[in-house]
């Protein structure tokens, strides 16, 4: 069940300058929006999403941020690490007309749904917002895809500037979608939900994790008290509706609320 | 539904035998409410310290066959912010809740007692047995049955709320703990804590899996090392027992119930059965009064005391 296994990092892609893909040999089983824990012994255990699968091989797409992300940027193809999972729930794979909404460093687990989506029959549209040119991720392997897909910067550096909820809002006026897909800031999935309230969507979360088993209660949400790391981090409109600390606050590590 | 599992605990009415004890799933008001949608019958809150705590870093929880290790590190938000989250739980619900404090002395179990004082929460529990904070703080208090009388008095002289001394497995003698306990007034006894502490090592990386290096053991592994002291200290003491570790099926809770736990906590099985699993094992407990011809929880037997 979910059982730690230490393996070798089996390439690293760079990405951006701050965010890279870390490639692992290894049949992993998840799927899109599942996450998993990974640490080097040396202090520090963090979620991550899963941004590709096969029955080979599973990639993680980090950006530096923090002591963690710092020392995991140090390590070379063939370091080992240690992981478990995968974790949590995952995306509905629809086969209508489906939207994703990515935003920064949260777009990655948006590739592998848009995989799933199109074996499936789904006709795919993507649009991916950041701050700059540089936090933009996964342009080129979205557009291999063959989907619709459409970039912005909130500082205009590819000439128009705004965020990808102004590009969702538009593609909602221009036709009729049957499933939204966001993940990414929590902010801009808050800004997104009022232009949603007739469609089906499910969002993408991120809280502090230290278990990712459901006991240490470090990422429930208030009022439901569902577990990110079990019930969610991917939840559906019914329950996101319900959710009185979206876009609110968190917790830290010590269980305090920090607002947003 | 379940009314032949209705009991009382320290002459509070409950729903299920079955505790969500401390440490598990009682971050936030909706943490707790979510385990009493689930069936529990009593809630505990994280052990509250007077400052906030992070805990240990990350890795805290490992795996192995028969159980876990954990060493979460008491991280909570410290008591102010957790009285906070008692007090919007009780808003929304007519469960008990134990309100489960940390300290490493006296003064502060003390300033403790008297915040809860003002609190909505029914019960107050004195963790004197956390195993790992052991580098911080050294031997658990617990294991002491002068610390545990000196503390216990002093509370119960300051507490408005029946007090609960959560002891630990890993002492010679239980039995003496608990009388040290119960004379010092302690209303309830809640065990056994974690047990060990014990450590897992990656073997490929040559390196502690838990970044503590040392965690205490739960699941059931443990479950007959609970049953013996919940069993000894029952053969000696007066008061109720709040029955605790590797407690997974229904089968585990009559068990604990026949060493003479009054209540019994689930908390590592939360992992291995999902949060349902106070629900599965109020079914379970049914089932076995069925099969055996009890119509009430209280006709389960206790065993016979032992001799002491």
């Amino acid at each position: 069940m979910n059982k730690r296994v230490t393996i070798k990092i089996a390439e690293i892609i760079e990405e951006t300058k701050d965010i890279r893909t870390f490639v692992f040999q290894h049949n992993l089983g998840a799927k899109p929006g599942q996450f998993i824990m990974l640490t080097d012994f040396e202090g520090g255990e963090k979620p991550f999403s899963i941004s590709d699968c096969t029955e080979t091989e599973f990639f993680i797409t980090v950006k530096r941020i923090g002591d963690f992300t710092t020392r995991l940027f140090q390590k070379n193809a063939g370091d080992f690490v240690s992981i478990r999972g995968p974790f949590g729930s995952s995306f509905f794979i629809s086969s209508g007309n489906v939207l994703l909404v990515g935003g920064g460093y949260g777009t990655p687990p948006l590739y592998f749904l848009a995989q799933e989506l199109l074996k499936n029959g789904a006709k795919v549209t993507v649009v991916n917002g950041a701050k700059t040119k540089e936090d933009l991720v996964f342009c080129d392997k979205f557009k291999e895809l063959g989907v619709e897909y459409q970039n912005i910067t909130q500082l205009g550096c590819l000439g128009r500037a705004g965020t990808s909820v102004d590009l969702a809002k538009e593609a909602i006026t221009g036709q009729k979608f049957d499933y939204v897909y966001a993940a990414g800031p929590e902010m801009m999935m808050k800004a997104l939900q009022p232009h949603l309230q007739d469609l089906e969507y499910e969002f993408l979360f991120e809280r502090y994790m230290k278990c990712a088993i459901g006991i240490c209660g470090n990422c429930t949400m208030d009022p439901l008290g569902i577990r990110l790391c079990v019930e969610g981090p991917v939840l559906p409109k019914k329950l996101v509706e319900q959710l009185t600390e979206f876009g609110k606050y968190h917790r830290d590590a010590t269980g305090k609320r920090i607002e947003y | 539904m379940h009314k032949r599992i209705k009991t009382k605990f320290l002459g509070v009415e409950i729903e299920s035998p079955l505790v969500l004890p401390a440490g598990v799933m009682d971050m936030s008001y909706s943490g707790l409410n979510f385990a009493c949608k689930n069936g529990a019958g009593i809630v505990t809150s994280k052990s509250l310290t007077l400052q906030p705590r992070s805990g240990h870093k990350s890795p805290v929880v490992a795996e192995f066959a028969g159980g876990m290790l954990n060493c979460m590190g008491l991280c909570n938000p410290g008591i102010s912010e957790g009285l906070i989250e008692i007090d919007q739980f009780k808003e929304r619900s007519l469960i008990p809740v134990i309100v489960s404090v940390f300290a490493t002395n006296k003064d502060d179990f003390l300033s403790l007692t008297k915040q809860v004082n003002d609190c909505h929460g029914d019960f107050l529990e004195l963790n004197l047995s956390c195993p790992n904070v052991f580098d911080e703080f050294g031997i658990p208090l617990a294991a002491s049955k002068e610390e545990v009388f000196k503390i216990v008095k002093a509370v119960k002289e300051l507490s408005q709320k029946p007090v609960i001394a959560k002891l630990s497995p890993n002492v010679y003698n239980i039995v003496e703990i608990a009388l040290a306990a119960q004379k010092a007034g302690a209303d309830a006894l809640c065990m056994i804590n974690t047990v060990g502490p014990g450590m897992a090592i990656d073997a490929k990386m040559v390196k502690p899996v838990l970044f503590n290096k040392f965690g205490g053991l739960s699941g059931p592994c443990i479950k007959p090392i609970a049953l013996k002291m919940v069993y000894q200290s029952y053969s000696a003491v007066e008061i109720p027992i709040i029955g605790m570790g590797g407690v997974t099926y229904g089968i585990d809770a009559v068990e604990m119930l026949m060493a003479g736990a009054s209540v019994i906590g689930v908390g590592t099985a939360v992992y291995y059965r999902g949060m349902e699993v106070f629900e599965k094992i109020n079914e379970e407990m049914i089932e076995f009064m069925d099969e055996n011809g009890y119509e009430t929880i209280a006709d389960i037997p206790k065993l016979k005391k032992l001799e002491m």
